[in-house]
């Protein structure tokens, strides 16, 4: 449990600071790490399938779309507001009191709802009971590759 | 096993107050779409605790791997999207996006 919750204030750790931090580059890292840090979470909650998804695609793939794109804008970085970035912490701390508070109310009022305990294997959720959700997820990657295709489709001469 | 789903809630909670404050408040498309994969983190822990909580890991961890396809699919879309931004205004503070017409 403590390590756990190492790993987890370790995760948000980088999270703010993928937020906070004025370099890009620098930023998708810690993004990186905070994914990479969750997927370590998720092999710890016993939820191997979940951890190697997150550690491959969202800590591997996304970081690289976003060093890409940070390379191909060339680093450009708005002002950002600074009293923002001055307030953060105040309302950062002041967040994390109520949730703690709030959390520690509800515990004992909200009852856990039991649900039935599910058998199996993993190939036998995702394949039987899950099966138009894989109908769903092709759909998805069909419209995100047709999507970039005509986003960096060569225009012609009335387009322009 | 009640305690155990406030305890990823709570992180969960935080996480997500970070991605939101970060939506509110940056200019930087780029560092936008960090607070909406701040956002996207506090989601899946949330699943990936709920199922932990409920005992059903399993359809948590299949709802899991659907959402992060998802995800890259919006990733994808929207890098490919501020690029072309960038390439016609020459920069992504979104209050110049602001002055665009027609």
């Amino acid at each position: 449990m403590v390590l756990q919750t190492a790993l987890l204030i370790g995760l948000v750790v980088f999270s703010v600071l993928a937020i906070l931090l004025k370099d890009l580059l620098k930023a998708a890292i810690s993004l990186a790490a905070a994914s990479l840090l969750l997927g370590i979470i998720f092999f710890r909650m016993n939820a191997p399938y979940a951890g190697v998804f997150e550690i491959s695609v969202v800590a591997g793939l996304i970081t690289v779309l976003f060093m890409l794109t940070i390379a191909l804008t060339k680093g450009e970085s708005a002002a950002e507001s600074k009293v923002a970035s001055i307030a953060f912490p105040a309302f950062f701390v002041a967040f994390i009191i109520i949730d703690a508070l709030i959390m520690r109310k509800l515990i004992q009022k909200i009852p856990a709802l039991q649900g039935p305990a599910e058998s199996g294997t993993f190939g036998q959720v995702l394949w039987n009971a899950r099966t138009l959700d894989l109908v769903g997820q092709i759909a998805v990657i069909f419209a995100g590759v047709f999507a970039v295709l005509a986003l960096f489709r060569k225009r012609n001469g009335k387009d322009e | 096993m009640n305690s155990t789903w406030f305890y990823y809630m709570f992180f969960a909670a935080i996480l997500l107050f970070a991605g939101i404050y970060c939506l509110l408040t940056m200019r930087n498309l780029i560092k936008l779409f960090i607070g909406i994969e701040v956002v996207s983190k506090a989601v899946s822990l949330t699943l990936i605790g709920t199922g932990l909580a409920k005992d059903n890991l399993l359809a948590a961890q299949a709802l899991l791997i659907t959402y992060i396809v998802i995800e890259v699919s919006l990733v994808a879309t929207a890098l490919a999207l501020i690029i072309n931004i960038y390439r016609k205004t020459q920069h992504l503070d979104i209050r110049q996006l602001a002055k665009l017409k027609g």
